[in-house]
């Protein structure tokens, strides 16, 4: 049984997510025009895990859509 | 010419590598503690849990990337503290860890004969919170 997300929580996923947004095209700027072969191959990497971590806080929010009340409390 | 440098200039990306990353680093740290923010605020138990995996997860990738970019020698950590600055503050804090344990002892001490360090001893002072006045 989950409890229906507070206002203050759903502040901080979509926070969150704009966040992960950021770190996703920042790596792929590092993936595309860097230099040193580790760094590029570790920001490719990251990529993929910041992917994730969007997935995840997306998730979150779809799977508390049916639960949230729809009228104030 | 004219025509080349142009060309060069469009190659050469605004930002170096170095920068590029040193971004990255910073975001990672500031996202660290914005889902560790985000845990503590948290009321519904599976939105901190999730908050608190994310946060572990952008933990190892600030590490991974701190130890890539130590690699490359795009990092200066700090000189390591001197030998006699952690001899005064190795003594300070043992006086003080001894100082907190005879406060300990002098208030819970009387009620019973537990260790505050126990958890038995958590339970007494618990215990003494409840129902003794404090005198403090």
């Amino acid at each position: 049984m989950i409890q229906p997300m507070t206002a203050k929580e759903l502040e901080y996923v979509v926070d969150c997510m704009s966040n992960e947004d950021l770190q996703i095209k920042q790596c792929a700027v590092v993936a595309l025009e860097g230099t040193t072969p580790s760094l590029r191959n570790l920001c490719t990497q990251m990529l993929q895990t910041h992917q994730h971590h969007y997935d995840s806080l997306l998730h979150a929010l779809q799977h508390h859509q049916q639960i949230a009340p729809t009228q104030p409390q | 010419m004219y025509q080349q440098q142009q060309q060069n200039q469009q190659h050469q990306p605004i930002l170096t590598e170095e920068d590029l990353v040193s971004t990255v680093l910073a975001d990672l740290k500031r996202n660290v503690r914005e889902y560790a923010t985000a845990a503590t605020e948290s009321t519904c138990p599976d939105i901190r849990q999730m908050f608190t995996k994310l946060m572990n997860s952008t933990l190892t990738l600030q590490g991974q990337l701190f130890e890539a970019m130590k690699q490359q020698n795009m990092y200066n950590t700090s000189s390591p503290a001197l030998r006699q600055d952690l001899d005064k503050q190795a003594k300070s804090y043992q006086q003080t860890q001894q100082k907190t344990q005879q406060f300990l002892q002098q208030k819970l001490g009387q009620q019973q004969n537990q260790s505050m360090y126990t958890p038995n001893g958590q339970h007494a002072f618990n215990q003494h919170q409840g129902n003794q006045p404090h005198y403090m």
